[in-house]
């Protein structure tokens, strides 16, 4: 493989990785942004994106946990990949109203560190439920069969990456592009980010947040499913996904700045792409590569490379 | 300009060894430390060898050292999160690096189990400080975040790039520890009356070091520091307007914290003979949080309870043929339930139960 | 001689401008009041000096030394004290407690490693916390929780918090909003009192003009964040400029 096609290939393989980052950090930083709101639990939202992903593209052959030992090993609604990538975004974002009226408002009085503590433990019971019913091994969760191979078009065709990693960053950018004209140009939008400001003052004006929040949440929460289905094929499906994503989903936030959706592109990007050229380069360095970038942002730059000053109380 | 003001100067300056009010015994704390050594010495007897209730428990032996361990580990986190108001993420950091510690000290320069909890300890606190420099930069949730960030970050240099000293994956296997004081093997059991009750010396050992942690953390809490952090809890920017330094006194209770933890983390690898590379990942810090918090946050015995608790659920109830495999899920569940009706915990729990049959007037 | 002094203070929030080139001056032992209407920018002056906040502009000078730049703590080492306008308390704590942390951050500074010293041992700082509670007259109920005490006691043990430090300069911040006439009536006292007793320099911030009038030597009348007059209670009561500008015309 020439120099050039392997610099491209890495830079692609970044992208893509970057691009997971990004769906589930877009969520994070709007909620964290509008709601001021720590999602311990946006991880467990990525999981249940994957597996019903999983579960309504293909047919699975459980082997393990409760719904194997109780006959529904076989299980799955086998409907295909393009029916799954536009059902995955509907369940998830129902699960996520559910989560936001059901955990959300309930604590939001609360101090900021019970809000954390409340969804990493809902974090624990999403991710040992799924391990209960599903058991702990990985499924098959395969890239479909047209999505195989390198597109047949000229040029890109010499670089050995998939279709559906260019799926998978097409799909990121219109989505983002479409939540972004949606805080930016509508009433909606207009609404949240006056809410970021100052709540109080929007309150005062006579405009009730709560219904403005939960569509925040909402549409977070099925960026987050939106990243599991499309993640799924490219990795290993297991209960312990969702927490592991977690991490370099925060830091993407934190990284970015809150509450700005450019920087958390801005800092998805920039993750995959340093993750996808240390793997090539130097492997061991690739994970700690990762958390020394953010270190040195946020010590030279503690809002995060496009947030705001903190403004002062 | 210097923090320290002129008055400090006119009360005198003490030299560490006639400082007031270190060594003497204050109050209640002869009697807590007294009432806590008798619960210690009777634990294993009770837990892992007395007729009928142990065996109802199904507890053994060296369950008991491990509650103990992760005990300190709680209890100092507990000045943190309790106290101070501060949740971290990273504490597996902590934990880790003073496993680690210990362990390669133990490999390369001597096995005696005080200088490899010594050594241990030392490297966990010198990391908190570090580490709690750069993650104080940014207050509130930005606090657990970075914490999180840095311990994880940690765990994956473990995993490969310090893999010749950490053997990466495989976790650490050299551990060496020789016998306390150069003659008392530490797995033998204590002869006679000794034996009955505490077991094997490790378990002595822990329990004393168990003691003094409690006894420190107890003065700690009875000490200026105490008081500011439960200050800086309640209201962190008066307490920066009545004078006080508070991202000092944060970085003191982050310190200090992480000294607790050092202590665990070292004892845990005297006691498994083995560090494995999970001890710095992420979940681990997930766990004391769940002990800390199930146990009840800002009191002295809630997290060692918590502790307990939890080791139980872990390696006991998971052994049950029914709700067994679940055990995680139901400790997750029975942990967002504690959050979400009894934010005090177990420890909080009996107190209210306490004062509500006393009228509640005593503290 | 002057202890507080600022020398063309400007802040800007964005477009508007909440403090105006303000040079204000403050000499030792003296009362000044600062009034002005609402959204004239006295918080805001007060947020500067404490260094709450940056100023945009100028600088202040707290016994000839520059101040911009230090953190709040500092300035409290140094020896200004702030009395909060909500009582700014640790609800949780007790009321003695309360005091000893003020008393221990002016007894040995804003910070030290007495971390294995019992409280008890620290008598220079339980001295200090009980004088102060003895001083604004919650000794007898030093032992309940803050949260406990009715809102102005509350509002006494917070100017207690800010006087436990000794400092040279008091700035309080509407230190009687919200209290029923009889508490307001105390708390003025107390404030007399103070300043009878401790010879305390104290610069306050108040709505209440009978209040501002009983206790000041010279009131400075902020307006849209400008000074727009100065002078002892009288001069201002007979300025035709503060009359119109501020006090709408009402007769005092």
């Amino acid at each position: 493989m020439s120099f050039h096609i392997e610099v491209i290939t890495i830079l692609l393989n970044g992208l893509q990785q970057g691009a997971i980052y990004v769906l589930l950090a877009v969520g994070l930083s709007i909620i964290l942004g509008t709601l001021k709101f720590v999602n311990f639990a946006h991880g467990a939202l990525y999981l249940i994106g994957t597996y019903a992903g999983l579960l309504l593209a293909l047919d699975v052959n459980l082997t393990s946990g409760l719904l194997a030992e109780w006959g529904y090993g076989q299980l799955g609604l086998g409907l295909g990949y393009i029916p799954a990538l536009f059902l995955v975004p509907v369940v998830v974002f129902v699960v996520g109203l559910a989560m936001e009226r059901l955990v959300v408002e309930p604590f939001k009085n609360r101090p900021d560190t019970d809000q954390i503590l409340v969804t990493f433990g809902l974090a624990i019971i999403v991710q040992e439920l799924f391990r209960a019913m599903f058991g702990s091994g990985s499924l098959p969760f395969s890239q479909p069969t047209w999505a195989q191979g390198a597109p047949s078009v000229p040029f890109l065709s010499a670089i050995p990456i998939s279709q559906w990693r260019y799926y998978v960053i097409g799909i990121t950018a219109v989505l983002v592009l479409i939540v972004y004209l949606l805080v930016e140009y509508t009433d909606f939008g207009l609404v949240v980010r006056a809410g970021t400001r100052d709540p109080e003052m929007v309150e005062l004006l006579g405009i009730r947040l709560s219904r403005p929040y939960l569509l925040v949440f909402g549409i977070g929460a099925a960026l987050a499913g939106v990243a599991g289905v499309v993640g799924g094929p490219l990795n290993p499906v297991n209960p312990t996904i969702g927490n592991e994503i977690l991490v370099p989903a925060f830091l993407t936030v934190v990284i970015g700045g809150v509450g700005s959706i450019a920087g958390a592109v801005l800092g998805g990007t920039l993750f995959g792409i340093t993750q996808a050229i240390l793997v090539s380069t130097y492997s061991a360095w690739a994970q700690v590569g990762l958390y020394a970038i953010a270190a040195i942002v946020l010590l030279l730059r503690p809002q995060g490379l496009l947030g705001e000053e903190e403004v002062a109380p | 300009m210097s923090d320290e003001p002129a008055t400090a100067a006119e009360t005198g300056e003490e030299t560490p060894a006639d400082v007031p009010g270190v060594f003497t015994l204050y109050g209640n704390e002869l009697k807590t430390l007294i009432a806590t050594a008798i619960v210690l010495a009777l634990f294993p007897f009770v837990f892992a060898r007395m007729p009928v209730v142990s065996d109802v428990l199904q507890g053994y032996q060296s369950l008991t050292t491990l509650i103990l361990i992760w005990g300190i580990f709680a209890l100092g986190f507990d000045l943190l999160l309790g106290y101070t108001g501060l949740l971290s993420f990273g504490h597996a950091a902590f934990w880790g690096s003073a496993a680690y510690g210990a362990g390669v000290f133990s490999q390369h320069v001597t096995g005696s189990p005080v200088l490899m909890v010594v050594a241990g300890t030392l490297v966990a606190v010198l990391l908190a400080w570090v580490l709690g420099f750069l993650s104080l930069r940014r207050g509130g949730i930005y606090f657990a975040i970075l914490t999180l960030a840095f311990a994880q970050m940690l765990f994956y240099m473990a995993s490969s790039p310090l893999a010749f000293i950490t053997d990466g994956e495989n976790g650490f296997t050299g551990v060496e520890t020789a016998e306390l004081f150069g003659m008392i093997p530490l797995e033998e059991d204590l002869p006679s009356i000794l034996g009955e009750l505490l077991g094997t010396t490790l378990y002595a050992f822990v329990a004393v070091l168990t003691l003094l942690c409690i006894a420190l953390a107890y003065r700690i809490l009875q000490s200026p520091y105490g008081m500011v952090f439960r200050a800086i809890r309640e209201n962190e920017q008066r307490a920066k307007f009545v004078g006080l330094n508070v991202w000092r006194y944060k970085l003191m209770s982050f310190v200090l914290s992480g000294l607790f933890a050092g202590i665990a983390g070292s004892l845990f690898t005297i006691h498994g003979s083995y560090v494995p590379l999970s001890s710095l990942y992420w979940t681990e810090s997930g766990e004391v949080v769940i002990m800390t918090v199930l146990g009840g946050t800002g009191s002295l015995f809630g997290p060692i309870i918590g502790a307990g608790l939890y080791l139980y659920v872990e390696n006991i109830v998971s052994g049950f043929d029914t709700v067994g495999p679940f055990w995680h899920l139901i400790l997750g569940l029975v942990f967002v339930i504690t959050i979400w009706t009894f934010p005090r915990g177990i420890w909080g729990f009996f107190q209210d139960v306490r004062d509500y049959i006393t009228g509640g007037d005593d503290q | 001689m002057t202890l507080l002094k600022t020398d063309g203070l400007v802040k800007k929030f964005g477009g508007l401008v909440a403090t105006d080139d303000v040079n204000l001056s403050v000499e030792e032992n003296e009362r000044v009041s600062i009034i002005g209407p609402n959204g004239a920018g006295k918080s805001t002056l007060v947020n500067l000096i404490t260094r709450r906040l940056d100023p945009t502009e100028g600088d202040i000078q707290f016994k000839g030394e520059s101040i911009v730049g230090r953190d709040p703590h500092e300035v409290v080492q140094m020896g200004i004290s702030k009395s909060f306008q909500t009582a700014s308390i640790f609800s949780e704590l007790t009321v003695r407690e309360n005091a000893e942390i003020a008393a221990l951050a002016a007894e040995n500074g804003s910070f030290g490693f007495k971390f294995l010293q019992h409280r008890e041992s620290l008598t220079g700082v339980h001295d200090r916390a009980t004088d102060t509670l003895d001083a604004v007259g919650l000794l007898g109920q030093a032992d309940r929780t803050a949260a406990d005490l009715p809102y102005g006691d509350k509002r006494r043990l917070e100017i207690g918090i800010a006087l436990a430090a000794e400092p040279d300069l008091l700035l309080m911040d509407e230190p009687t909003a919200g209290m029923s006439p009889e508490e307001t009536e105390s708390t003025v006292d107390l404030i007399e009192e103070v300043k009878r007793e401790l010879g305390l320099t104290f610069v306050l911030i108040e709505h209440d003009m009978e209040i501002v009038f009983r206790i000041s030597d010279r009131i400075v009348v902020l307006n849209r964040g400008q000074i727009i007059a100065e002078g002892t209670p009288d001069e201002i009561r007979g300025d035709d400029e503060v009359q119109e500008a501020y006090l709408g015309g009402v007769d005092l």
